[in-house]
């Protein structure tokens, strides 16, 4: 044997060993797809003998589910594209058990393109396919716990929110019934100046009854009437509008402006025997606080400042810019720099050091039941601090007590001023010429009355078959003011027949019943203008004006 | 959408008669690109994607109408309709074989001749009938597509769908061939492994051709002669190739047997 020919044989049992021997399983298909020849790894892994794999198919060696997609997708796919790369299947071995494996294979074709063989490479994936399972176990549980967290943070935020909402709803229950305590306190003292103001008007309508029937002036009469009627009307609205209840936000304000609101209210809630006095510095900064609660703020400290002083005494509602120093704020535990300023002044019985040091507990009073429930101090604190104010109080037993609040000055523009109270406003009149018409006579004076005070022209009458005559008498009429219920011809009869003669003619209706009555009863249509009865002379004006403006008037056919 | 888009219909030639190729579990159109060119000449060509397969519009895939094979062959009707065939050659591989019988039950006037590739009216095994498959085995299957949802998409949509965890792979191993929409994938396994049609045989009365493979695991031989004895007008053909995809390892010999069935293809 010569030397060369031992060196190839040796040659070849190296490579033959490595095709036995190397990690992987080797696979040869001839063209009908049959096994021509397969290493010892391979054979190994499934614990046959080679000669025994000899012959068959690669998918015969499959699990089911292997043999089905071999057939249906990796058989198709090798056939197309020459080639399949990394498929994972599970072989099944001689004694039944499974090896997962990954699945190369490659056609072979020679220089013609004519198939020589199938290479089939198979890898061992038992490891591999470990850590996909670990993997799809870890994705899944990831996404669960994911899921969790996310179920969490919803329900957590939602848990939040009905937190935060009950706590709101709570302490808007509180301020609510801290006012309506106030509201209690109140109307002590209004009711007196109310029952004054209703007697100036009952005998106001006296004397008009007595000057009527003897055809007397009664205009000076029925002013003092109005305005009586009007007063009690504005400060029954304050009290509304101080009880309702409202969001809590804070906006800026001027405290000036809110203490001149609230002056015609304070002034009937400390009676006669204490003098309100209101000393508003110029140029006064705005606040940013919520209207609502400083509004309460000050009628508590008033309301405290009346029982003090059951006598009678001096009420001084102060409003100024000031500068709280560095000194004064590391004492108190706030914010040096610029402040506004509300200061009540009583000249009341003032108050003992104990009093002073516990004023601000919730539930301390030193009223007897019934008349203090020990909150309001509690609340004007809460409100000053939650507005990063301060609050202090100066008293001397004997001689009266000075509470100060002082909120932090706003530095932005203010928005446009709260609308003013309806009695300010100047109400909406006309010089048109009215036709009035009322069974009711007193009824018919006296809103004939109200209309000339806001400027019309009256032609007045009971009767309806009279105002046709009028109708036809003053061409300058421009508007039917008409009772609807009334004797012979009622008002849409009436309506009808004027509309047929003077078609421009605006209408407007007014009656007792609810417009849902007047309507169910057949008596008015749904789309008529109407003025429910009673009216205040505010409504009166604005129905008036709108009719004869036109503004949602049916019965102008032109 | 329109059952053309909607079923990626592809049509080639302009013969007066049309041979309607349908593919099986697995695979697209593709699967015909060795066998229809021998046709091209005589036939007007069409060829089609299952919903869910293919180049098909997946958006068109609806859970109730293919929950039963009647859904896809009540595309196939309609795609013919469209296309205005009558008295037509359908040809169907696998699964798609029964689709094409329904589809001729719903309109018979579609097809006078119908070549089942491997036909299965039943895969699992009945009382007095083969399907091949044991009822446990179909459902290790079903069970497998199940609960490896990401397993399956891991392991065997790499080559199927390409490699969404590592699109450098993509390009080169994404199958341009027989792509699949892997839940599509796993209801359609489903309906066609849990189909039974054999009802449906005796109805047929298009002529028909059987091409049964030697050593199919999918569709034994007896499933195949099964087939041919309760069609009312068959002929049996056993090819030499083996497998499921002759059409794809035998082009040549499934031509010849369907050219011999067809009579030379031309009307
Ligand atoms: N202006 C004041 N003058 C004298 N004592 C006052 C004054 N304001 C408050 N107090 C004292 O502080 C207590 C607590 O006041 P407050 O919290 O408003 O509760 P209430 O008024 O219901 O008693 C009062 O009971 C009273 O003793
Ligand atoms: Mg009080």
């Amino acid at each position: 044997m010569s030397e060369r020919f031992a060196k190839d044989l040796d040659e070849i049992d190296d490579l033959e060993d490595l095709f036995e021997h190397a990690p992987c399983g080797y696979v040869s298909a001839g063209v009908d797809g049959r096994i021509i020849k397969v290493n010892a790894t391979f054979a190994g892994w499934l614990r046959l003998d080679k000669a025994d794999l000899i012959g068959r198919r690669f998918q015969d060696l499959l699990n089911i589910v292997g043999k089905i997609y071999y057939e249906t997708h990796f058989a198709p796919l090798l056939r197309m594209q020459g080639f399949f790369h990394e498929v994972a299947l599970d072989l099944v071995g001689a004694d039944g058990t499974k090896l997962p494996v990954l699945v190369n294979a490659v056609e072979r074709r020679d220089e013609a393109g004519n198939m020589r063989f199938t290479r089939i490479t198979i890898f061992n994936a038992s490891d591999r396919r470990q850590y996909e399972r670990d993997l799809l176990e870890a994705r899944r549980a990831a996404e669960t716990a994911n899921a969790n967290l996310l179920e969490l943070n919803r329900t957590l935020e939602d848990r939040v929110a009905e937190a935060v909402e009950a706590r709101v709803r709570s302490e808007e229950a509180l301020h609510q019934a801290q006012k309506m305590e106030a509201i209690g306190q109140l109307t002590g003292g209004i009711a007196h100046d109310f029952n004054n103001m209703l007697a100036i008007i009952l005998s106001a309508l006296n004397l008009l009854e007595r000057r009527l029937a003897k055809g007397e002036d009664v205009a000076p009469l029925l002013a003092a009437a109005r305005e009586s009627a009007h007063r009690a009307a504005s400060l029954v609205q304050r009290l509304l509008a101080f009880s309702r209840r409202q969001p809590l936000a804070p906006e800026p304000l001027c405290p000036n402006d809110m203490v001149r609101d609230m002056s015609e209210l304070l002034r009937h809630t400390l009676g006669e025997a204490v003098s309100l006095e209101a000393v508003l510095a110029g140029g006064l900064w705005h606040v940013h606080a919520d209207r609502n609660l400083l509004e309460n703020a000050i009628v508590n400290l008033a309301v405290n400042a009346r029982d003090a002083m059951p006598a009678g005494g001096r009420l001084t509602i102060e409003t100024a810019n000031c500068h709280l120093d560095d000194a004064y704020a590391a004492e108190h535990a706030i914010k040096a720099g610029q402040y506004v300023m509300v200061a009540v002044t009583d000249t009341g019985t003032g108050m003992t050091e104990e009093t002073m040091q516990k004023a601000f507990d919730p539930f301390f009073t030193t009223k007897e039941v019934g008349k203090g429930t020990g909150l309001g101090l509690s609340q004007v604190f809460g409100f000053v601090k939650q507005s990063n104010g301060h609050i202090k109080i100066y008293s001397e037993l004997g001689h009266g007590t000075t509470i100060k609040l002082y909120l932090p000055r706003f530095y932005g523009t203010a928005s446009a001023p709260a609308p003013k109270a309806s009695s300010d406003v100047t109400l909406p009149s006309g010089r048109e010429v009215i036709l009035l018409v009322d069974d009711d006579e007193r009824m018919l004076s006296l809103t004939a009355s109200m209309l000339r005070d806001l400027g019309y022209g009256v032609v007045e009458t009971a009767r309806g078959a009279e105002a046709l005559d009028k109708l036809q008498a003053h061409p300058e009429i421009e508007l039917l003011f008409t009772d609807v219920v009334m004797p012979q011809m009622n008002g849409p009869e009436l309506a009808k027949e004027a509309l047929r003669r003077r078609p421009g003619l605006r209408v407007l209706f007014t009656s007792g019943y609810t417009r849902n009555a007047a309507v169910h009863n057949g008596i008015l249509n749904p789309a008529m203008n109407l003025l429910q009865k009673p009216a205040t002379v505010e409504q009166l004006a604005r129905k008036v004006r709108a009719a004869l403006d036109d503004e949602l008037d049916p019965h102008r056919h032109r | 959408m329109n059952a053309r888009q909607r079923n990626n219909v592809n049509v080639i030639g302009a013969g007066s008669k049309t041979i309607v190729f349908a593919h099986g579990f697995g695979c697209d159109q593709n699967m015909w690109r060795f066998v229809w060119p021998a046709f091209a000449d005589g036939y007007r060509i069409v060829l089609f994607d299952h919903v869910g397969c293919g180049n098909s519009d997946l958006q068109a895939y609806d859970d109730g109408k293919y929950a039963t094979l009647d859904g896809y062959a009540e595309d196939v009707v309609e795609i013919c309709r469209a296309l205005g065939v009558s008295g037509g050659v359908f040809v169907g591989h696998s699964v798609s074989a029964m689709i094409g019988v329904l589809a001729a039950r719903r309109a018979a006037d579609l097809f006078d001749d119908i070549v089942m590739v491997c036909p299965s009216p039943r895969y699992i095994d009945d009382a007095g009938y083969t399907g091949g498959f044991a009822e446990a085995q179909i459902h290790e299957l079903l069970d497998f597509l199940d609960a490896n949802h990401m397993g399956w998409s891991q392991t065997l949509a790499p080559v199927i769908m390409g490699r969404p965890d590592r699109p450098e792979l993509a390009e080169e191993l994404t199958n341009s061939f027989c792509s699949t929409d892997p839940e599509i994938a796993k209801k359609f396994a489903r309906v066609t492994f849990l189909s039974d049609n054999r009802a449906d045989l005796s109805a047929v009365t298009a002529r028909c051709l059987v091409l049964q493979c030697s050593e199919d695991v999918i569709a034994p031989q007896c499933v195949g002669e099964y087939v041919h004895r309760q069609l009312p007008n068959s002929e049996f053909v056993l090819l030499q190739a083996t497998g499921h995809c002759p059409n794809l390892s035998a082009p040549e010999e499934t031509v010849a047997a369907m050219k011999a069935f067809l009579g030379g293809g031309n009307s």
